[in-house]
């Protein structure tokens, strides 16, 4: 985002005490977080000019991951992938996922930093208390009357204004309901302290009954101010939920459209152009029919980089070289390993002879359970003998079958007049033979 | 799966008569240019509330129906199959998509469809699909048995619980060729069994395919929004 020279743009760090300011601000100034830290201190004792400055930098300030949202670029946009390029998977749907999770700040309260922080305030909080107290015995007059009402007022504020901090609702929002309740607990005590101090400073008396009237009193001028607003309040809510729901709409609309043409448009002006050879409109047509059910029918949750994707990536690079159909059907996903990538490659070795020699469609089932992988590539081609084919071929003997044995799976090869199957089949780590293996035998 | 039903059938039957129901015309004229002469094509509609009125009046032994479908209340090809419920006796369904995504494919099989196949094989191949489900066989295409094999689980029955809920080995031996891409007559020869009792096992998964609650089989329709 910025060359080196740049300073990077002031944000809220994840890294926090409070509200990760000074560490963020360290990172913009590129200045050690400690000084800047002691800093604020010295400046909030220097009459709260530090406090004020602190508050002020907290609300205005958005944190990263607010920035990162702010500043969010385009779509990418991937062109007409059988012409660019032989793997569309890597070219196409990363943007799906929104922003990366590693981005995500950690929950306001489960932090570990900030767990610290807590205990440091309330630690403060008591010294202050116990230093008026001190006070009080060494015969120093305090102002009471004046300081309690104004540190509730204080008090409550920051424990209303927590809520509103976005990482805290971001946070909220992945929680618990009983944890929203929680926080509907919170900002309800922070304002009844707010209008507790306010009440007590403004009568100005400690007297208790005439606190009790006037909190009566504002509570009731309240509810009526409420019921006379509700109304106003409800509509200004949904009208506001409305125009959010259709900004929703309108920016999934326009991210198929950007993605209609980025792909799907390109294809056709391609196919236009190349209208003469035949080959040239099935490839390109093949190619786009699978962006596209990639982009639509993708199951969000999963994950790439596991044994299906791969599968399904390289079937795709081996069409797009040979302008073969190649079908994969998939039961059950496996994480990648290497002896996976080995199984993936001997996968790929079978699946370019099939489309080399068979003839037709190629079909390729993958199974994978606990108990190991299973790929089977069959086409329809006239078959060879396997056993004729010469011993300096590397193909067959050396990628699939020797590749299978190095890493403990098994390839069977059987080819008759009406296609050829490769079995390939790698059982879960170190849990000896594959039971399944003579499943299907012909 | 190309085969049988041509060698079983040829000559000996009249021709099937079959309604067409696709939104798009190009796509009919297309199909019906490429059904062979086995079929008869008596009616084509367009949305949903077409294909349940001309299904009703011409009462066709198969309707190619494709998954996705303007009118209606939306449901598409699942919607229309519910409404024309009362004639599943006599007609049979055959659901024809685009459409890869797993609950597009099952909704329409669990609604009643005899089978399920994709719109890019050949003339020959959907004019097979249709005779067989007009013998009331069921059609499965590769993807639909691992769509099945996904929801049943790829371990044969052991407790039976509920006879519905799991597939025995037979069946599982079955599915795994058809995902494999053998034609039915390829599975009869490969399991040493005739292609007729292929077509039973199929039937029988289809069948539990349509019936199990099994939980799994709700629980994997649910997370794909299918319930």
């Amino acid at each position: 985002m910025t060359s080196p020279a740049q300073r990077p743009p002031l944000f809220r760090s994840g890294d926090r005490m409070i509200a990760g300011v000074c560490s963020g601000l360290a990172a913009h100034l590129g200045w050690p977080v400690k000084y800047l830290r002691i800093g604020m201190a010295l400046a909030t004792l220097a009459g709260g000019a530090g406090f004020v400055f602190y508050a002020w930098l907290w609300v205005l300030v958005p944190t990263a991951d607010e920035g990162a949202r702010r500043a969010a670029r385009p779509p990418a946009s991937p062109i007409a992938p059988a012409v660019s390029s032989p793997s569309p998977a890597a070219n196409g749907f990363a943007r799906a996922g929104g922003p990366p999770s590693a981005r995500r700040p950690a929950p306001w309260f489960t932090g570990g930093r900030f767990q610290y922080g807590k205990e440091l305030l309330l630690g403060a909080g008591l010294l202050f208390v116990a230093g008026i107290l001190v006070a009080r015995q060494l015969g120093v007059d305090l102002p009471l009357g004046t300081l309690i009402p104004a540190a509730a007022i204080l008090g409550g504020a920051a424990i209303a204004w927590m809520q509103l901090d976005e990482t805290r609702r971001a946070g909220l929002v992945d929680k618990t309901k009983a944890d929203q309740a929680g926080g509907w607990v919170r900002l309800g005590a922070g304002l009844a302290l707010v209008v507790a101090g306010v009440l007590v400073m403004v009568s100005g008396s400690g007297s208790w009954e005439q606190t009790w009237l006037a909190l009566l009193a504002s509570v009731a001028v309240l509810g009526g101010v409420a019921l006379v607003l509700l109304p106003w309040g409800l509509k200004f809510w949904k009208d506001l939920e409305t125009e959010r729901a259709g900004r929703v709409r309108e920016t999934e609309r326009a991210e198929i459209a950007a993605h209609l043409h980025d792909s799907v448009l390109q294809t056709l002006a391609l196919i236009q152009r190349r209208a003469g050879s035949e080959q040239d409109v099935v490839r390109l047509a093949r190619a786009q029919e699978r962006e596209l059910r990639g982009w639509l029918y993708r199951d969000q949750a999963a994950d790439s980089g596991h044994l299906a994707d791969r599968i399904k990536a390289v079937a795709a690079e081996v069409e797009d070289t040979h302008g073969q159909v190649v079908d994969v059907v998939s039961v059950g996903d496996t994480a990648m390993s290497e002896r996976h990538e080995a199984l993936v490659q001997a996968a790929r070795e079978a699946m370019l002879n099939a489309a080399r020699h068979g003839g037709g469609a190629v079909s390729v089932y993958l199974e994978s359970s606990d108990t190991g992988s299973e790929i089977f590539v069959k086409d329809r081609g006239p078959g060879f003998d396997p056993e004729a084919v010469p011993k300096d071929r590397l193909g067959v003997r050396e990628s699939i079958v020797g590749r299978m044995k190095r890493h403990g799976g098994t390839a069977v090869i059987s080819s008759g007049p009406s296609g050829t199957e490769v079995r390939l089949s790698l059982p879960a780590a170190a849990a000896g033979q594959d039971e399944r293996n003579g499943e299907g035998r012909p | 799966m190309n085969d049988a039903g041509t060698a079983r059938d040829a000559g000996t039957r009249r021709s099937v008569r079959v309604v067409v129901v696709d939104d798009h015309a190009i796509f009919r004229s297309g199909l019906k240019a490429d059904l062979d002469s086995r079929i008869d094509v008596v009616g084509e509609a367009g949305s949903v509330d077409d294909a349940i009125r001309v299904i009703a009046e011409q009462r066709p032994e198969v309707v190619l129906l494709d998954v996705h479908l303007p009118g209606g209340l939306g449901g598409g090809g699942r919607e229309v199959i519910s409404k024309s419920a009362q004639l599943l006796g006599s007609t049979s369904f055959l659901a024809l998509s685009v459409s890869d995504a797993a609950e597009d494919v099952v909704a329409v099989i669990r609604a009643g469809a005899r089978g399920y196949v994709t719109k890019t094989i050949s003339g020959a191949e959907i004019s097979d699909a249709v005779i067989r489900v007009a013998d009331g066989d069921a059609v499965f295409s590769p993807r639909l048995a691992g769509f099945v094999l996904d929801a049943f689980g790829t371990s044969p029955a052991e407790i039976a619980d509920d006879e519905l809920d799991r597939l025995s080995a037979r069946e599982l031996e079955v599915m795994r060729l058809i995902a494999r891409g053998y034609s039915y007559k390829e599975v009869a020869k490969e399991l040493f069994i005739s292609i007729k009792t292929v077509e039973t096992h199929v039937s029988a998964v289809l069948r539990k395919l349509q019936l199990s609650s099994r939980h799994e089989l709700t629980k994997w329709a649910a997370e794909r929004r299918l319930l």
